[in-house]
């Protein structure tokens, strides 16, 4: 793997910063989820300092929501040790797919036609980024 | 959506974008040097800092919209993020990534616009 002109050996299983984008990326989904929830839940619009989102600390599915940013936010500092960031966060943004997804599924909030056709689009766009990646791994 | 609503997304956004950018260099850094390194925790500190701004934020701005829709305003990152890494951590850019990142960063308008 390259980053800027540096060449750069991947570590191997758990230690694989493919792997750990990928629990990144899981840890992220769930927890954008949970912080819908949590934050819906304990929602005061009323309140002067809503819009700065402190209050939403009230509910117990925003704690775990941070819980799980802070796992992923260390997997995604590992990641960042081997991986460019132009290659890392491109694909990082598979979520950006999920997550509407998550919200179809388990929020159930309305997805129209043209959202779909953003999340293939995105789909796409990954696969197009991902795919050098493939094939260098294949080499190795 | 208000103007308020339109400036706090931008703030958390950019937030965002050179909280990564600040929070790569870090790691770049860490591979030479201890990770008690003064620089290194002082740009990790100017990262979460950034980070926490902008979590901060969209917590507050989740309790107004929908995730789905809020969400992809964030996607915009994706080309601020690699150009920016491309011209301040002269990191390569190849065509195919250039592409696929306009693909994704298309995919995500597409969701947020729907």
């Amino acid at each position: 793997m390259t980053s800027g002109n540096k060449e750069i050996e991947n570590p191997r299983g758990f230690g694989n910063p493919w792997l750990q984008l990928s629990l990144s990326v899981l840890c992220v989904f769930v927890s954008e989820l949970l912080l819908k929830r949590g934050a819906t839940d304990v929602a005061e619009p009323d309140s002067a300092f809503s819009w700065t989102g402190i209050n939403g600390l009230a509910s117990p599915l925003v704690w775990l929501a941070i819980l799980l940013i802070i796992a992923s936010f260390v997997s995604w500092l590992y990641v960042l040790r081997y991986v460019p960031l132009t290659l890392a966060y491109p694909l990082s943004r598979v979520v950006d797919a999920l997550v509407p997804l998550g919200c179809w599924i388990f929020l159930d909030e309305w997805i129209s036609a043209w959202r779909w056709c953003g999340i293939v689009l995105v789909v796409v766009g990954l696969g197009v980024v991902a795919k050098p990646v493939a094939q260098m791994e294949e080499r190795l | 959506m208000t103007v308020l609503a339109f400036f706090l997304i931008v703030v958390s956004l950019l937030s965002f974008v050179v909280a990564q950018l600040v929070l790569k260099r870090a790691m770049e850094m860490s591979r030479g040097l201890s990770l008690r390194n003064p620089r290194i925790i002082w740009l990790l500190t100017v990262g979460v800092v950034l980070m926490a701004i902008s979590f901060f934020l969209t917590l507050g701005l989740l309790q107004r919209f929908d995730l789905s829709y809020l969400y992809p305003f964030q996607g915009l990152s994706v080309v601020i993020i690699t150009v920016m890494a491309a011209v301040t951590l002269k990191e390569k850019a190849t065509l195919q990534l250039t592409i696929g990142t306009i693909l994704i960063a298309a995919g995500i308008v597409l969701v947020s616009l729907s």
